[in-house]
């Protein structure tokens, strides 16, 4: 239990490195964009970007394996994204790139960390993603999907910190122990 | 002479300040007729011909008011006035206190109409219309249960008033986690700590209608101040229903008041209902017996032993 409390702080902390990053980058993009009622229509290339949205009973039904899994796989999509967010900040931005590389590497880590919980609990890891991000065909669209790309994932960050809030509750250490002890550690 | 009053009544509504006509139903313009206020006659500087004409009506032209054919005084016609304004922009307002079971919306108008309004509710969210469920009282509250968590969509809620006078309507627009603000703490208490001067004991209870403390835990935020102080000391807790506040001033009665919040999401709760506490304080020390022949001492019913300097007093009392 102790590394889902870990992963637990990681997404606060990752949250709350997010909560500045976004108010910077919305501003390099400039208005509408960085308004607060700001409520663009969703478009093909951001659809593809994995939406934190999930049916209320659901979510409340999932599994530990299934809540992980959700969790490994939409960083994976979301760090495949934040990859091509780079590529677009300006070089004359230094201090946006550096903020955007540091993120990245803490969205990492989070994965791993991740990954690391679902090995102590036997769980396989979802299959990796096809690099798929479409690369929208002008300026103002590449806007809006990293418009959505920030909210998707600033809503990732609050559902995760939900969902390890709930495995800290339900998942017993002695869990974490016992398959560990199987594999031989 | 005997007025005739079988008449069905009609309504009619006027604006606050404004001049309104009544016609005498479908009585000719140019008939003679007399029109009543509540039963009582209106002179004639009233009409038009056969319409009543009221000036800058105000509240007190409400009422009901008659039309009797001049000669026959046959009754021909009967409307109840109802003098009021039309709605301005209503208040409209939502939260989710039991965050993420669903969040209710609240409205009231700025100012009063003074005749019946209406009132119409839509929520979108992701373009589509969810039903917002009417509370059965308040009457100008509904709830809308959550279908869907983690929504980067916004919701759009749009209230719309009418009356007889007018319509108006408002419309917010906000993110599911926006409006989420747990109701305050339950059941403060704050008790003294026996033997230590300095402490007090605060413990609470989660507020009842949060629905799953467990995977939406709350953090707390406590003030705490002597009354004869102004100035609040605070302290958030991430974790757990109870503090112990340690740099009290010793014998000085405190009031104490806790916020919630959700962990990652929304804003603080209003402050719990206030609750008081002292610390503990030593019991005054009785004087040993040696001193006691210097010093009188009052009586007591403490379970040392009575001073001898109190003997008389005792022999008096058994004596009465």
């Amino acid at each position: 239990r102790q590394s889902i409390q870990q992963t637990y702080d990681l997404t606060r902390y990752l949250e709350h490195q997010l909560h500045a990053l976004a108010a910077t980058y919305l501003n390099y993009l400039g208005p509408p964009f960085n308004e607060p009622d700001f409520d663009p229509p969703r478009l093909i290339g951001a659809e593809a970007v994995p939406s934190a949205t999930v049916d209320f009973q659901l979510w409340r039904s999932l599994n530990d394996n299934a809540r992980l899994a959700a969790n490994y796989q939409a960083y994976s999509h979301l760090l495949c994204y934040l990859r091509t967010m780079d590529g677009a900040t300006p070089t004359a931005m230094p201090t946006l790139r550096h903020s955007l590389a540091h993120f990245r590497a803490s969205l990492q880590g989070l994965l791993g960390s991740i990954a690391g919980i679902m090995a102590s609990l036997g769980y396989p890891l979802p299959p990796p993603v096809p690099d798929g991000t479409p690369t929208p065909n002008s300026h103002f669209l590449r806007k809006m999907d990293d418009f959505w790309l920030l909210k998707e994932l600033q809503t990732w960050l609050w559902r995760s910190a939900k969902d390890f809030n709930r495995l800290r509750k339900r998942v017993p250490p002695s869990a974490v122990m016992l398959h560990l002890e199987t594999r031989g550690f | 002479a005997q007025r005739h009053s079988q008449q069905d009544s009609h309504t009619q509504y006027a604006q606050l300040g404004k001049d309104v006509t009544i016609q005498c139903g479908s009585v000719d313009r140019g008939a003679v007729v007399t029109w009543t206020a509540n039963n009582t006659d209106l002179d004639a500087s009233h009409l038009n011909g056969s319409w009543l004409v009221l000036r800058h009506v105000d509240l007190s032209h409400s009422g009901q008011y008659s039309c009797y054919e001049g000669s026959s005084w046959h009754l021909k016609y009967r409307v109840n006035l109802k003098v009021g304004t039309p709605p301005k922009e209503p208040v409209l307002m939502c939260r989710s206190n039991n965050y993420p079971n669903g969040f209710y919306c609240s409205w009231h108008l700025p100012s009063p109409t003074y005749i019946p309004d209406s009132f119409n509710i839509t929520v979108k969210h992701d373009s589509k219309e969810i039903v917002c469920e009417k509370d059965a009282s308040p009457k100008n509250r509904c709830y809308i249960r959550y279908l869907h968590l983690f929504s980067t969509k916004k919701y759009k809620v749009t209230l719309t008033v009418t009356n007889a006078l007018g319509r108006n309507s408002t419309t917010i627009s906000f993110d599911e986690f926006a409006i989420v603000k747990p109701d305050p703490p339950e059941n403060v208490v704050a008790k003294p700590i026996p033997n230590n001067p300095r402490r007090l004991l605060v413990t609470w209870q989660y507020p009842s209608t949060w629905p799953d403390p467990d995977s939406f835990p709350l953090k707390f935020f406590l003030r705490y101040r002597p009354l004869i102080i102004d100035y609040w000391q605070h302290v958030e807790l991430s974790d757990g229903t109870s503090h112990i506040i340690t740099d009290a001033y010793a014998g000085k009665e405190y009031i104490i008041q806790v916020a919630a919040k959700d962990n990652e999401i929304g804003t603080w709760s209003d402050w719990s209902v206030a609750v008081h506490a002292t610390p503990w304080t030593e019991e005054p020390k009785h004087l040993t017996t040696e001193a006691q022949g210097t010093e009188t001492t009052t009586s007591s019913t403490s379970a040392f032993v009575v001073p001898s300097t109190t003997k008389m007093y005792d022999s008096e009392r058994q004596a009465n």
